[in-house]
């Protein structure tokens, strides 16, 4: 299926104002096959530590899913074929034929893929778009969520004695990450905090006049019942 | 009935949530073969002969029972499948089968006299004559029950029949007849009866218009959510249609069932094992639903009224009900 969306600008997901945008910022100009070697890393992290994820993946051998992180500036694909699987970067979907598509921020992507969030939750929420075919997107969420990935004890896993610099530098680094994403956050809430407190309001009234009108609805069909 | 024979009746699709479960508390896990002799046959989900094994040691090790979900109906003249799923459930050690199908009843109680059976709700079985058949012809130890009785009617039940009470409390909620719901066959050709996929993936799509997503099943327009607005499963009996010129979700709101609040009226009509819906989601939901009613369970216990626990982050539609145990809209 060629991809529907290639030609379109815009993205259904709107990139929250964190970390990862503002370093997205900045990767821009880099060229994405300067950044292949890391997803290759990963690939064949994850392949040695879980081989179950392929195997689950087996009826979809064909399969091409685009992998779009709304708030870095380049996409990923993901050709699950059991014996030769590819993750590459790419600036975008303009050259690729995807069978199916995933959208959604960097850190949920991250989240979904160690299972620390719930990926029917994050599409009810509307936060993670799916689109094209959704067997295979579903078959790629259940064989990644059963495998039990955790990124860090992976890569950790092979690198032997550079393991514990390793987790050191992750435990940094993520410390570093939540105190940006809570002045980034803060930031936000000054510019937009007003208007925000409105759309809180309005959400705190629509709720209790669905309430109300749940509760007038339910009188009326007790009367026409009753009659 | 009293708070410390309760079972907490936990879903795993993978070892990795079977895991989760488990670790977060659960009694019993109920799981699936990979393949259409269980109710949620879907992608990449399930576990292989030698997962069940890993999994059943790794629950067993820690006091915790696994039950195989057999519960789909054996195609006529084609029952090997089944047959060799019940083999190899008794084979691995599992604590117990769920079964529906009246010939694979008879089977697993022939062939596996000591293995446990527990009455699946695909079997509809709702009143106490239907329950104390499937008692009297196969030693059925255990039914779960569809999610059409109020509590007062489990508690009749439930003094009525002499095997043990299992209900959902948690999770997805259909509005259909359990085991006999033809719509998803109706649009696709394929239903969780028989084929263990309610919906199937491979004829859903989702379709971005704009601020909107359309979400379609076998070419049926089943819904549009406006932006913001949360989503729901792609099920025929969640669709929202326009009838006479009013635009409504005609069966049943996307919204998921919770009765955290109202475990002690449960318990109080008898009921032994409280189901917590979701196989085929991931170990997210799973650990973090397993833990609250554990939470809750623990609490009655102890003597103390449930706690209030928000898992609205975790349901679909981002809404709650107790469904047809209050029966609200009455």
């Amino acid at each position: 299926m060629q991809n529907p969306r290639a030609a379109q600008p815009s993205r259904p997901v709107d990139p929250p104002f964190s970390p990862v945008l503002l370093a997205g910022i900045a990767l821009a100009p880099v060229p994405p096959r300067l950044l292949q070697p890391l997803f290759d890393a990963i690939l064949s992290v994850v392949r040695r530590r879980h081989p179950g994820i392929l195997e689950r993946l087996a009826d979809y051998p064909d399969s091409v899913v685009g992998i779009d992180p709304v708030d870095l500036p380049f996409v990923l694909v993901l050709e699950p074929h059991p014996q030769m699987p590819t993750l590459t970067v790419h600036r975008d979907f303009s050259d690729v034929a995807a069978t199916a598509f995933i959208r959604g921020p960097l850190e949920m992507l991250f989240a979904l893929s160690e299972g620390r969030i719930d990926g029917d939750a994050a599409f009810f929420s509307r936060q993670l778009v799916i689109e094209g075919d959704t067997e295979v997107v579903l078959a790629l969420r259940n064989a990644i969520d059963g495998a039990g990935i955790n990124l860090e004890d992976d890569f950790a896993a092979t690198l032997g004695p550079l393991a514990r610099p390793l987790r050191h530098f992750a435990s940094v680094g993520g410390r570093l990450f939540n105190l940006l994403s809570r002045d980034m956050d803060m930031v936000r809430r000054s510019l937009i905090g007003t208007a925000l407190r409105g759309t809180d309001a309005q959400s705190s009234r629509i709720s209790e006049l669905e309430t109300e009108l749940a509760s007038i609805r339910r009188t009326l069909r007790n009367r026409e019942h009753r009659a | 009935m009293t708070a410390e024979n309760v079972e907490l009746v936990c879903p795993a699709g993978t070892p990795a949530a079977l895991k989760a479960a488990v670790d977060a508390g659960a009694d019993c896990v109920y799981v699936g073969f990979r393949d259409e002799t269980n109710a949620r046959n879907f992608p990449g989900l399930n576990f292989s002969r030698p997962e069940l094994a890993d999994g059943i040691a790794y629950a067993h090790e820690r006091g915790t029972k696994v039950l195989v979900a057999i519960n789909t109906f054996p195609r006529a003249g084609k029952p090997e499948i089944w047959h060799q799923a019940v083999d190899d459930a008794a084979r691995l050690k599992a604590d117990a089968v769920i079964v529906a199908d009246v010939g694979l009843c008879a089977y697993a109680a022939k062939t596996h006299p000591d293995l446990r059976l527990h009455l699946s709700v695909q079997a509809s079985a709702s009143s106490p004559e239907a329950i104390r058949f499937y008692h009297q012809a196969f030693n059925i130890q255990r039914a779960v029950l569809p999610r059409v009785l109020t509590v007062p009617e489990i508690a009749a039940l439930a003094a009525d029949v002499p095997v043990e009470m299992e209900v959902f409390v948690f999770g997805g909620l259909g509005v259909m007849a359990e085991g006999r719901c033809a719509l998803s066959s109706y649009a696709t050709g394929l239903s969780p009866n028989m084929n263990g996929v309610c919906s199937p993936a491979s004829h859903v799509r989702y379709v971005e218009r704009g601020e909107k997503v359309v979400s379609e099943l076998g070419g049926f327009t089943i819904n549009t959510f406006g932006a913001g607005e949360p989503a729901g499963y792609p099920t025929l009996c969640k669709g929202r249609f326009e009838a006479n010129g009013k635009l409504s979700y005609l069966f049943e709101e996307p919204t998921s069932l919770n009765t955290l609040a109202m475990l002690p009226e449960l318990i109080k009509a008898g009921v032994t094992g409280f189901k917590i819906e979701g196989r085929q989601r991931g170990r997210a939901y799973v650990g973090a639903v397993v833990k609250a009613f554990r939470q809750a369970v623990d609490a009655i216990r102890r003597g103390e009224a449930p706690p209030d626990i928000d898992l609205d982050n975790i349901t679909e539609g981002g809404r709650q009900t107790a469904g047809a145990y209050e029966r609200s809209w009455r």
